[in-house]
């Protein structure tokens, strides 16, 4: 029972690195969608005794929309721009993924301090890997230029918060969880139409150039 | 009088007229249907603050998930006040802006249908008792203005928007991750589904919740949230969405939606104190962030040459002040409580008479070419110097009588290093925006430009919000006294019933 919870937990810690040292957009998307679709599976897997309705529509909710919407909106805004790679990140790849290991440490550390769970339990892995989800999302948001990509660390940092939430509140009304749903998504199209928008305008997505209101 | 049913219809009547003003036939039924639907509401939600803050009640509906108390009912009276005068203003303001035909039918209908949107989502945050739906609020109303800000699409206006979005999107999924923690403290009370979230029973329970979580959650709600209300230094987006958005967004912006933001964390407030054991662990995190707010404001404010910067960084410093208050507690909460009405009044106007003289002199809000504006534009050219003399504290406007409380609670809890920190920063600013507005209003302009007349409806919304800060800075009205006090008993009730309630 808890060994497919911690496999999925590392393949969701490896697709944070992943994420961190790739430069193609088009396979960061495919990462972030198959993020998405794990989360959607995590949900069913860690109430496998007792399935519910409401259970099972989050679950696929989040599976459709973080699996397959949030991707061709994504890979449509690339179309659009025309830009494949990220331009000269802030900091670099290699850099990136070294401090993608220093967030799971001190994940790890966080994870170790606050005690959701019972030691022995499986779940151990939960809360560490869902801060590093979170801390990558926002490390991506700070370190890359490209709108794109910061609307993908959004995407990330949201899964972090999801896959904590998934765990440490199993009792969140359907209405309350389905509202936040549709809250991110619609968050995620209002940045795609931003991003359209921006590249009319100024013809590229380089938000280190959006730089004209200063003071 | 079924008061459940107003409740659902102070959501339901704006939300509705959002969606019925995009099929609008013309700006003017546009505008008309806004003004409708502002002031519909308007009396429907009188009713109910009259029977919250006059008669006591409070009011439930929705199996308990919505919920109006003295804190929400004052702060709903503040917004549905900044809505319905940023409302007239709106209509004078566009009415402008369609004679010179820069305004097409389309980007009316857009505003008004999210103007209207944007109502029914700061609603929802103020009178729901589920925090998560709180939060679906909070981040309805950053998705829903994020398009406000660029109704006229321009460079500026893009960049802005999406530094807004992005950031508050961010910090906003910070405060989510507070929210989950916060329920997440509840576990070991053993609450239902159905009532894991709801704010009266976490505040009934809170002597019983986590402190490491509930330490975890307020940490992190107080940056997210505290983004979304523009406390430094998480308030880089800003000055960009309140300098680019039109004025009357900017209006509501800095009236009522950074108020909202800080109204979430004043919901927590009593939660955290009561499950921390009242150490005033949390209230100091306030008083540094308002702190740290009033210091960054001020530094800025003296070197701006943007009005409507100024102006931002106006709302900066006075979150800021709000938030001191409250951390200060006692009657620091009372004298914040004051503060947000009195800021959001004198707010309101300086942004209207901001756009307003940026409409009459070409566009630009640069304060050097808007300088000696008094001749060409009387009224507003007092609107805008009476306000920035009221936003600086000058003595007898009401926002000096609440910042006077303010400084009282500091001495009387003896807070030196905050006062005098606080004092500083008041005096920065005093200067700084003094040597800002005397020559805006009375300085030489090299070009020569026609006297602009006033309608009534612009002298209405000049002369009356700056006579109630008149009057309430002199004499405090026995209901608005009793009003303040049973909100600000709500954020420090957690102190004097459940402290004596929990000990063995």
């Amino acid at each position: 029972m808890d060994s497919p919870i911690e496999i999925m937990m590392i393949l969701l810690v490896l697709s944070d690195m992943a994420l961190l040292g790739l430069s193609r957009l088009r396979t960061c998307i495919s990462i972030v969608s198959f993020q998405g679709m794990l989360l959607g599976g995590l949900a069913l897997v860690t109430q496998f005794g007792s399935l519910t309705p409401r259970l099972i529509m989050i679950a696929a909710a989040s599976f459709v929309i973080k699996g397959f919407v949030f991707p061709y909106l994504l890979k449509r805004g690339i179309r659009e721009a025309g830009t494949l790679h990220e331009s000269e990140p802030f900091i670099g790849y290699i850099t990136s993924v070294l401090a993608g290991v220093a967030m799971l440490g001190i994940s790890l550390w966080l994870g170790a301090r606050l005690p959701l769970f019972a030691a022995g339990s499986g779940n151990y892995l939960v809360v560490p890997a869902a801060l590093t989800t979170l801390f990558t999302g926002l490390f991506l948001i700070i370190a890359r230029r490209n709108a794109l990509n910061q609307c993908l660390g959004y995407i990330i940092m949201e899964n972090g918060i999801y896959t904590f939430g998934i765990f440490s509140v199993v009792e969140i009304p359907l209405l309350v969880e389905l509202g936040i749903l549709l809250d991110v998504f619609v968050a995620v199209f209002v940045m795609g139409i931003a991003i359209y928008h921006i590249n009319r305008e100024f013809d590229h997505l380089d938000s280190h150039r959006l730089n004209v209101l200063k003071g | 009088m079924n008061y459940e049913i107003v409740l659902w219809l102070l959501i339901l009547i704006p939300a509705i007229s959002g969606l019925i003003c995009v099929l609008a036939p013309s700006p003017k039924v546009a505008l008309g249907m806004m003004c409708t639907c502002v002031f519909s509401t308007a009396l429907l939600g009188f009713s109910a603050i009259g029977a919250v803050l006059l008669h006591g009640k409070i009011l439930f509906a929705a199996a308990n998930w919505l919920f109006m108390d003295a804190l929400s009912a004052y702060n709903l009276f503040v917004m549905i006040i900044v809505f319905c005068l940023s409302s007239i203003y709106a209509c004078v303001y566009f009415q402008q802006e369609l004679l010179h035909n820069n305004l097409t039918l389309k980007q009316i209908r857009q505003f008004t249908s999210l103007w209207c949107g944007a109502m029914a989502a700061m609603t929802v945050v103020l009178i729901s008792n589920n925090l998560g739906i709180m939060w679906v609020g909070i981040e309805a109303t950053t998705l829903i203005t994020a398009f406000l800000i660029c109704i006229h699409v321009s460079r500026e206006s893009l960049e802005a928007m999406w530094k807004y979005i992005l950031i508050c999107s961010v910090g906003v999924a910070f405060a989510f991750m507070g929210t989950l923690l916060a329920a997440a403290s509840a576990k070991s009370v053993g609450l239902g589904s159905h009532n894991a979230l709801l704010w009266t029973t976490l505040r009934d329970n809170a002597a019983s919740l986590n402190p490491v979580f509930i330490k975890a959650a307020f940490i992190f709600l107080l940056v997210g949230y505290g983004t979304k209300a523009g406390l430094a230094p998480m308030h880089s987006w800003l000055p960009d969405a309140h300098s680019q958005a039109p004025a009357p967004v900017s209006a509501i912006f800095s009236g009522f939606m950074l108020n909202a933001a800080l109204y979430c964390i004043m919901r927590y407030v009593p939660i955290v104190e009561t499950a921390t054991g009242h150490t005033g662990w949390g209230l100091k995190f306030l008083v540094g962030f308002g702190i740290f707010s009033i210091i960054v404001a001020a530094a800025f404010i003296t070197f701006q040459k943007d009005l409507k910067r100024l102006l931002a960084y106006h709302s900066i410093e006075h979150l800021g002040i709000i938030a001191l208050g409250f951390g200060l507690g006692g009657l620091g909460t009372f004298a914040a409580l004051f503060h947000t009405f009195n800021h959001s009044l004198c707010k309101t106007l300086s942004f209207f008479a901001a756009g307003r003289l940026g409409q009459i002199f070409g566009g630009s809000h640069d304060m050097e070419k808007m300088s000696g504006s008094l001749p060409v534009s009387p009224v507003w050219s007092i609107g805008i110097f009476c306000s920035i003399l009221a936003l600086i504290g000058i003595a007898p406007f009401a926002l000096f009588m609440s910042e006077f409380q303010l400084v009282k609670a500091a001495v009387d809890s003896h807070a030196w290093v905050v006062l005098s920190l606080f004092l500083l920063g008041a005096g920065l600013v005093f200067v700084g925006a003094l040597g800002h507005a005397i020559p805006l209003v009375w300085g030489t302009n090299h070009e020569s430009r026609k006297p602009v007349k006033a309608n009534f409806f612009e002298a209405f919304l000049v002369f009356a919000p700056l006579a109630v800060l008149l009057v309430l800075g002199l004499w405090m009205p026995k209901p608005l006294f009793t009003a303040l006090n049973s909100a600000a008993s709500i954020i420090g009730i957690a102190s004097s019933v459940t402290s004596s309630g929990v000990g063995p």
